[in-house]
């Protein structure tokens, strides 16, 4: 595990013991190398006074030449136990007595060498000068002393430094766990309650602030941050709920307006039909008994005609001609109710050519008429063509018939893209009408010209727009009065 | 019988830390034991040359009453009485040498009469061999007498010299000693044998 992925806990606390080692170290190592110069100096000083004390002894040993004395004063060095070696000699530098008596001479100087203490060659050595005060020098004394007291401080300061090393380790290591809690503990606290909100998704649970320092700071953020989620939580909560609610009604009103839709639907076709069969009989049984007044004034006329006078006459060829009108309109009826109820059949519909045949058949019964017609080629629809063939059959018809009184009449069938869709046009330049009654263009029975201007039961246009619709078409109008129309449809 | 003993002082350190301090003296007793004789060395000095040097060594180790010494810039006397058994070699130890501002002087003396200004004196083997009567003479002045004559601290002088196998030894009449007011040092009295020690 790398030191980054440590706990933060064990962190702390190798942190906290990473420093104190250091600062042990340093202060241990400084202890040491402060004890082992303090010791050598002294050393140094302690033999100086030995030396000294020795050598005033000794002087009167060499004044009066007492080998004797020198030798016990010398051997009092005994009790002195790092001094391995001591000598006196006399002014001439010739040795007059050594320490320890064995002592073999190549261990000793020959001769004094200058004055002094000092470390040689792993020893301490001094060179004391014998005299008493104010007097001529008497000779020399020579003292050697191992290091081991040196050694033996170093050793003793390394194993108390050592031992208050691992002491204040030990202390250090049991501060360190508890005083890194101080730390650790809240953010331990914070991490816990993070992951109990991010796997429980509770955001109701809140970090417990154990102090007022920055992680304190941080708690009461964290907390507030989770109470803000809270809160927008139950707030969206709330929205939820009262959207679901909102579409359950508005589901609930949708289908209850289908239902009435539906309903409406239903009631209407069925008045629809209703209406439409009642038309149909209505019509039907309408043209026997007119058959029977048109056959019977025929009648009339033709075997009484001559017992009749002049407005008698009148009268009767009124009434046939009024039946035959009459006869007609039921037709129209018949038709418009038929087409309504007809089946469809969808197919592909050449509708230019269906209209070419149409103006052929217009332009055959009035040969007499000059009609520039402008039938645009390869104009398709789907549609059930006997019913497009009356759609158009409707429209070029009224065009023929509105251009009558034109100079130089002209029918158009076209389309034009508009708006998304294809719009089919028919359009002439005869009687037009005007806008303001562009509405009542396509009801039944409605007309906008007298059948003395312009012929026509008032049933054709209302047929059309049935039929557009059955194809789930429009059908609409533009004209200007004496400039022309235009019929607009899609389908 | 004069016991000394050599202190011998060691201080240890205190450890700096704790502040201890630890210090201790040790104490050791000397006890005079008869020395070994040591081989005879190679360029040994006559007998009279060491007695030289004695007799100058001596005015290290013994200090004289205030009111003999008239000045402190005098020359320190060393006075023969007699014979001259030293030949020249007591000047030749004493020239140039000083003990603190004073120099010395060497003079010689035939009669006790002509001692006038004197520190040591040292008789001669044929008066040093019947001391009394120029000890008499002597008596109660701070005058250090020394001699090689036989017997000569028993009978009153001061200092002795024995020759005890090829080796001087030094014989001290302490009770003479501080009768003339004289002080010797503790040190010249641990190389000597003591007699007569002062009574109470």
């Amino acid at each position: 595990m790398s030191l980054r992925d440590w706990p933060i806990r064990k962190k702390l606390t190798a942190l906290l013991l990473l420093i104190s080692s250091v600062v042990l170290l340093l202060t241990s190592a400084a202890f040491v190398t402060y004890e082992v110069a303090a010791f050598r100096q002294t050393t140094l000083k302690n033999l100086s006074t030995l030396g000294r004390v020795i050598a005033a002894n000794s002087t009167a040993s060499l004044a009066f030449a007492n080998q004797a004395d020198a030798k016990e004063i010398l051997s009092a060095l005994r009790a002195e136990s790092h001094v391995v070696a001591a000598a006196l000699y006399d002014k001439d530098g010739r040795l007059f007595s050594r320490y320890p008596a064995t002592l073999r001479d190549d261990a000793l100087p020959a001769a004094p060498e200058r004055d002094g203490y000092r470390f040689e060659h792993g020893y301490v050595i001094g060179l004391e000068p014998v005299a008493e005060t104010g007097n001529p020098r008497l000779g020399t004394l020579y003292l050697q002393s191992d290091m081991k007291a040196v050694s033996h401080t170093l050793r003793l300061s390394a194993a108390i430094a050592a031992g208050v090393m691992a002491i204040s380790l030990l202390m250090a290591y049991l501060l360190a766990a508890v005083l890194q809690r101080r730390v650790a503990d809240p953010i331990l606290a914070l991490a816990e309650t993070a992951a109990a909100v991010s796997t429980r998704q509770d955001y109701s649970v809140r970090a417990p602030k154990l102090g007022e320092d920055e992680l304190g700071t941080l708690t009461d953020a964290f907390n507030l941050m989770l109470g803000r989620i809270e809160d927008q939580n139950r707030e969206l909560r709330h929205y939820a709920t009262e959207l679901e609610q909102r579409v359950a009604d508005r589901t609930h009103e949708l289908e209850d307006r289908n239902e009435a839709l539906r309903r409406n639907a239903a009631e209407l076709l069925a008045a629809n039909t209703e209406l439409d069969a009642f038309a149909y009989s209505v019509s039907h049984d309408l043209r026997a008994p007119l058959r029977s007044i048109d056959g019977f004034s025929q009648v009339l006329l033709e075997d009484y005609g001559t017992q009749l006078d002049e407005p008698g006459r009148d009268s009767l060829q009124r009434v046939r001609a009024a039946s035959q009108r009459m006869a007609l309109l039921i037709d129209d009826l018949l038709k418009l109710a038929r087409f309504s109820r007809a089946e469809m059949r969808t197919e592909v519909v050449d509708l230019s050519k269906i209209a070419g045949e149409i103006v052929a058949e217009l332009q055959r019964s009035t040969p007499d008429r000059q009609v520039e017609c402008a039938i645009a080629q390869g104009l398709e629809a789907r549609g059930d063509s006997r019913l497009l063939r009356v759609v158009l059959e409707n429209l070029l018809r009224n065009g023929w018939k509105y251009t009558a009184k034109q100079p130089r009449p002209r029918i158009e069938f076209a389309s034009v893209a508009g708006n998304g869709e294809r719009v089919f046009l028919v359009r002439d330049n005869g009687a037009g009408f005007d806008m303001q009654y562009a509405d009542k263009l396509f009801g039944v029975f409605q007309r906008l010209h007298s059948a003395a201007e312009f012929e026509g039961t008032g049933v054709g246009l209302a047929t059309v727009r049935r039929i557009i619709a059955r194809h789930g078409g429009r059908i609409w109008a533009e004209a200007v009065v004496d400039q022309g129309a235009t019929f607009y449809f899609t389908l | 019988m004069a016991f000394l003993s050599a202190r011998l002082a060691r201080a240890c350190k205190p450890l700096a830390v704790w502040g201890v301090s630890v210090a201790w003296i040790l104490g050791s007793a000397l006890a005079l034991v008869p020395a070994p004789d040591l081989a005879a060395q190679a360029a040994r000095p006559s007998e009279y040359q060491v007695k030289a040097v004695f007799l100058f060594n001596f005015a290290q180790f013994v200090d004289w009453p205030p009111e003999a010494v008239a000045d402190s810039q005098a020359p320190l006397t060393i006075g023969v009485l007699g014979e001259n058994p030293f030949g020249d070699v007591l000047d030749a130890t004493v020239r140039g040498e000083r003990r603190g501002a004073r120099s010395f002087v060497v003079r010689r003396y035939q009669r006790v009469e002509d001692i006038k200004i004197c520190d040591i004196l040292f008789i001669s083997r044929p008066e040093g061999d019947r001391p009394e009567g120029v000890l008499a003479d002597l008596k109660r002045r701070p005058i250090l007498t020394v001699s090689d004559a036989d017997g000569f601290a028993e009978h009153g002088g001061m200092i002795g010299f024995v020759t005890d196998r090829n080796r001087i030894r030094l014989k001290i009449n302490l009770g003479v000693v501080q009768a003339a007011h004289l002080t010797i040092s503790s040190k010249l009295l641990r190389v000597a044998e003591i007699i007569n020690p002062p009574g109470p």
